[in-house]
């Protein structure tokens, strides 16, 4: 049953990583990073020239020729990218059977936004969980999307970038404290909203019973619900609207996404933007 | 409980009614069921105001409904029913007398008596009364009508009852219901609506013991009264009362049940008895076994024809196939029996082995050894034999014979006899023959003698007047043999020129057959026993195990009653019927007192509702389903596709669709067809070529093609086109990848396409090759030049060139070896000439040359549509020689 739970589960993430190996491939040279700098990690060998002082030259290695050489770190890239998948199950959730889920969207993008920032040579990963880099994050990021997520999104590692997809229904108090708490780690990116297209244009008629996606009792009746539909309007957009000001008093980008329109757009602007926005 | 027409079976029921305004009220405070969804941003929801929250009443229209259908159940479940007649039978309280005429004369319309029959039954339930019954049809164990039974017990009775196969005797049963002291509430006598002697007696009975209601029938029953079988077919007479129905039609049927033939009968206005004749030739006519009136089954509506009844095989033995059929035995046996008997002649030992039941044998001294062997066996096994003598027999008497012969034959008359010519005498009643009459004029003037002896008298069937046995038989083994002392023809006696020689031999034959039975032969002096018997409505059924036999005193005289059923009768192997209907029966109208209230057998009947309500009940509740499910906003989906269902049918009548599509399937009609290439004149050129092709080709060839057509080579489906012409445009372009796609399964599927880059003439060497662009990314096969040993060039009209616009032109095609998957046929003609322009008359051309590019546009049509079948004749040259060379 579990294995069969997480065979299921696998194959929808491995569905979305092809689906987001071929969003990222629209980001081509969108992020090249892969130059020499400041960092940890090894970068090449290079001859040394004369503009570079003594102290530069890598002597275990120019010691195995008659040239000398000069050892070059590779510039450490300035940005982690942390993705935090809203795990509320109103997100898992679609209006139609023929439209994909919220947070199947949601995946999507971020494991696409995830790879094209790992091809640039930055360490993308979950909020919470282990950075990943290369040309496998993307294997790994899925992997670690397996697991269950924690409810309340974790702080940031510092001067990073964090994407949160949600559908932001869970008010705009708890995300006040949720952007704080990133700000706090002196941390930019972006918020994505995702919604069903039946979240926006309310397509319900009727005598109809609202149910809350997390189970319990509570329900909202309306008896003509064609009728609600307007006011319901204008609370979606002032719901919006407060979103959209709360990002950016934190220094957030805001983007919106319905799942009945692909993802590429989304993804290229939120990809732009964070490219523009970060490094 | 009753209510104007309406009685309710379970009045409490309605007590429930007072509940209805009680649910009528909780009804309205109860809204329907909501539709459920999970909705994420319930957060928005929250508190939001709309004017319909508050109403959360089931709209009235819905509770009205609901409260009609708890009505409609309510009233359903008192069990109401409508009974018309209920005012009648509401003053009948207590005993109920039901007296049924249960005779033939009843069965046309049973079901009806029957349905009356439980409709009292019911009144006589609903007022608590018993049921006593009396059955006028005279019966073995007739009821007691004074014995009371329950409705219940009633209804079984009257469930198990049918019609005897004889009319009701109604003096019987007044009589058996003045030996009671029984006195009822109410009489219910359900009658055939035909008089019968001591009627008065019957009514005064009835009317003396009770108010009587008699149902009469609209119409009585009609009789078949006599039978014949006449020169034209079968004569058939009938009978009818006042009231029976002035026409119909009659079946002749064979034993088995097969029609041989049927007529109509029509009586005239007033008239009582009328004759139909079934047309029908003697032979036929002689297998029917028995009439039947079409649609009325009654007994009385059958007449039986014994003599139909059985057909036999019998073999002539004829070895030498007599010359003069006048003077031969045989000549007059198959007269005589060949409407009763089918004939086969034959030497002995091929009629044996024919299995035939009986054997004739003409005057024959003895017969072949094998023969004898053969015919001997057969009568041991049960087979017949019927010897005529003659002079042969006379001079040397060799076996089978019945009894034994004195040498010689004995002349009776004649110049040198002393005796005079002798007629029979009348047949003894042990004789097979009994009761046949004997014509005056029927003499015998020369015969074999038996010998005489104790043995020889039990052998005779028939004697002369002096008592000379003149037809003897004796058994051999289970078989027997029955020598008639007489020629078969009218050389010794006059006997093969009467009837009843007729009437003997069919006797006889009626021996035929019987095999192991033989043994058992019935008596000739028994009774005649029931073989089939007659039931109320016609059939015939094997008889019951203590079926009465009638004696022969009896028989002739008996009318069809419970001791004598009509049906089909056997005695030695002859078979006669007694008939439901007399040769005179009487069918008159029943004449009913004044005090006697009538009322038709099929009147007003009780019909219960309980069905009906409940039915409209679950109507409503269907209707209350749609409008719940249009309450909670599900019925849209619904609405709109049951919408879109009846627009279709409304918009499509089924033949509409039919003859729609028979004249928009492309697959029906051959099309030339014609690439568009978007340039307005191009294709307006391609199209009247083509149709003035098209006109060409019905009027010389057996192609007959509809109007061209235009296709999109990206979108339409090529298939069903077998030629496209592609004229190219004046600026061509690649094609699309959906085109070049489309194309080339075209191509590989074996359709034609003729490429028109129309620039012959031109300037050449110009580096624009249209056809280079237009083919372009298209799995083109390599081509060649056609030349005149091409089959374009013979497939109709021969040709040297194929001129179009221009004289000179060229034409290149698939070679044979890149359409060898298709067995050489090309599927790709690339040329230069606008032929297009040249058919349709547009190209300033010659009339000479126009008719040739039309014969060369005649071709590729031809080479489309058949291929490489006339590539033979390219060959046909060749081959000659070789053949010629092989001589």
């Amino acid at each position: 049953m579990v294995q069969s739970d997480a065979e299921r589960l696998s194959a929808g993430v491995g569905g979305a990583l092809l689906e987001a190996r071929r969003l990222a491939s629209l980001a081509v040279g969108a992020h090249g990073r892969r130059r020499a700098g400041q960092g940890e990690g090894f970068w090449q060998y290079r001859e040394h020239l004369p503009e570079d002082g003594a102290r530069l030259v890598d002597w275990r290695r120019s010691a195995r020729g008659d040239k000398l050489f000069v050892r070059e770190r590779e510039r450490e890239a300035a940005q982690s990218l942390s993705l935090w998948i809203d795990p509320h199950p109103g997100f898992a959730w679609r209006s139609d059977e023929t439209l994909p889920m919220k947070a199947q969207r949601a995946q999507v993008l971020c494991l696409a936004l995830a790879i094209a920032f790992a091809r640039g040579g930055e360490r993308v990963g979950l909020l919470g969980g282990p950075m990943r880099r290369g040309s496998r994050a993307g294997d790994y990021l899925a992997e670690d999307l397996l697991a269950p997520q924690s409810s309340e999104p974790p702080a940031p590692p510092s001067r990073g970038a964090a994407i949160y997809a949600s559908d932001f229904f869970a008010g705009p108090e708890a995300w006040r404290a949720r952007l704080a708490r990133a700000a706090a780690a002196d941390c930019r990116g972006a918020l994505i909203l995702v919604s069903d297209p039946a979240e926006e244009d309310f397509p319900y008629a009727g005598r109809t019973q609202f149910r809350d996606p997390a189970g319990g009792k509570s329900h909202v009746l309306i008896g003509r619900a064609e009728h609600a539909r307007d006011a319901f309007a204008q609370r979606l957009k002032a719901h919006r609207a407060q979103m959209h000001d709360l990002a950016r008093g934190f220094g957030f980008l805001f983007f919106a996404h319905r799942t009945d329109h692909t993802p590429a757009p989304t993804f290229s602007a939120v990809l732009a933007a964070l490219a523009g926005h970060g490094g | 409980m009753t209510i104007g027409p309406i009685t309710f079976a379970a009045p409490w029921a309605l007590a429930a009614l007072a509940a209805l305004p009680l649910l009528f009220l909780v009804l309205r405070a109860t809204p329907p069921a909501p539709r459920r969804v999970i909705f994420p941003p319930l957060r928005l929801l929250r508190g939001l105001q709309t004017d319909e929250q508050s109403r959360e009443r089931a709209p009235l229209w819905l509770v009205l409904l609901r409260a009609l259908m708890a009505a409609l159940m309510i009233l359903a479940f008192a069990r109401p029913s409508l009974a018309p007649n209920a005012e009648a039978s509401g003053r009948a309280a207590g005993a109920t007398l039901l007296v049924i005429d249960d005779g033939w004369t009843s069965a046309p319309f049973w079901s009806e008596i029957r349905a009356a029959a439980f409709d009292a039954v019911a009144q006589a339930e609903r007022a608590n009364g018993s049921v006593s019954l009396l059955l006028t049809a005279p019966s073995l164990r007739p009821r007691d009508p004074a014995e009371a039974l329950t409705p219940a017990q009633a209804r079984s009775v009257v469930q198990r009852l049918e019609p005897h196969a004889w009319r009701p005797d109604r003096s019987d049963a007044a009589q058996r219901l003045a030996a009671t002291s029984a006195r009822f509430d109410r009489i219910v006598w359900l009658t055939d609506g035909l008089a019968r002697p001591g009627d008065e007696a019957f009514d005064e009975t009835l009317s003396g013991r009770g108010g009587v209601i008699a149902r009469v029938p609209p119409q009585t029953a009609n009789a078949v009264t006599g039978v014949r079988i006449g020169a034209t077919g079968v004569e058939v007479d009938f009978a009818r009362s006042a009231n029976g129905a002035a026409q119909g039609a009659i079946a002749a049927q064979t034993a088995d049940g097969r029609s041989l033939g049927a007529a109509q009968f029509r009586f005239g206005n007033g008239e009582r008895a009328t004759r139909a004749v079934i047309a029908l030739p003697p032979e036929i006519a002689a297998r029917a076994a028995r009439v039947r009136i079409v649609g009325e089954q009654s007994a009385g509506g059958v007449r039986l024809l014994p003599g139909g009844a059985d057909h036999p095989r019998v073999g002539l033995a004829d070895e030498a196939a007599a010359g003069q059929p006048l003077r031969s035995d045989l000549y007059y046996v198959e007269r005589a029996l060949s409407p009763y008997a089918s004939l086969q002649r034959g030497g002995v030992r091929a009629l044996v082995e024919a299995r035939v039941r009986a054997i004739i044998l003409p005057d024959q001294s003895t017969l072949a050894a094998d023969d004898l062997n053969a015919l001997e066996r057969w009568l041991d096994r049960g087979g017949l034999v019927v010897r005529f003598a003659g002079p042969r027999l006379a001079n040397q008497a060799g076996p089978p014979l019945s009894v034994a012969l004195r040498e010689g034959a004995r002349n009776l008359g004649g110049a040198i006899a002393w005796e005079e010519p002798q007629t029979l005498r009348p047949f003894e009643t042990t004789s097979p023959f009994h009761g046949l009459a004997i014509p005056d004029d029927v003499f015998v003037r020369r015969m074999v003698l038996a010998e005489p002896g104790a043995e020889t008298e039990t052998r005779v069937w028939a004697r002369l007047t002096d008592g000379a046995p003149i037809v003897t038989a004796a058994p051999h083994g289970q078989g027997l043999v029955v020598l008639y002392h007489v020629t078969g023809d009218p050389e010794w006696s006059d006997l093969p020129l009467s009837v009843l020689y007729v009437d003997m031999l069919r006797r006889t034959l009626a021996f035929s057959g019987q095999g192991e039975s033989a043994a058992q032969r019935p008596d000739a002096a028994g009774p005649y026993a029931p073989a089939l018997l007659l039931d109320g409505y016609g059939a015939l059924n094997a008889p019951p195990r203590d079926a009465i036999s009638v004696s022969p005193d009896l028989f002739s005289a008996a009318s069809a009653g419970p001791r004598a059923p009509p049906g089909l009768y056997q005695r030695a192997g002859i078979a006669a019927a007694l008939d439901a209907a007399a040769p005179a029966e009487a069918l008159e109208a029943l004449q009913l007192p004044r005090s006697v209230q009538r009322m038709a057998t099929d009147g007003p009947r009780t019909r219960p509702l309980t069905g009906l309500l409940l039915g409209a009940a679950f109507l409503a509740l269907a209707l209350d389903l749609l409008l719940s499910l249009a309450l909670v906003g599900r019925l849209p989906k619904l609405a709109r596709a049951g919408a879109a269902a009846l627009l279709f049918v409304i918009a499509f009548p089924a033949h509409d669709a039919h003859a729609q599509a028979r004249t928009d399937d492309p697959t029906l009609i051959l099309r030339l067809a014609y690439a568009r290439t978007g340039e307005e004149s191009t294709d307006r050129t391609s199209r009247d070529g083509l149709a003035v092709l098209s006109a060409v080709l019905r009027q010389r060839t057996a192609v007959e093609p509809g109007e061209p057509i235009g296709v999109d080579l990206a979108r339409d489906d090529l298939s069903i086109y077998p030629f496209i012409y592609w004229a190219a445009p004046a600026r061509p372009q690649r094609l699309s990848s959906d085109a070049i796609a489309n194309l080339d399964r075209y191509m590989r599927l074996g359709g034609m396409l003729l490429l028109d880059t129309r620039d012959a003439g031109r300037a050449s060497g110009n580096t624009n090759r249209p056809a280079a662009v237009m083919l372009a990314g298209l799995n083109a096969p390599p081509l060649e030049e056609v030349n005149t040993d091409h089959v374009v060039a013979r497939a109709f009209y021969l040709m040297r060139a194929f001129p179009g616009r221009a004289a000179r032109t060229q034409l290149w095609t698939e070679t044979g070896s890149a359409a060898a998957a298709r067995d050489g046929v090309a599927s790709l003609f690339v040329g230069n000439g606008d032929w297009a322009a040249a058919w349709a008359g547009t190209a300033p051309v010659s009339a000479r040359q126009r008719e040739l590019s039309l014969r060369f546009g005649v071709n590729i049509v031809m080479v489309a549509l058949t291929g490489n079948y006339k590539t033979d004749l390219v060959h046909q040259a060749a081959t000659l020689e070789r053949l010629e060379r092989q001589r």
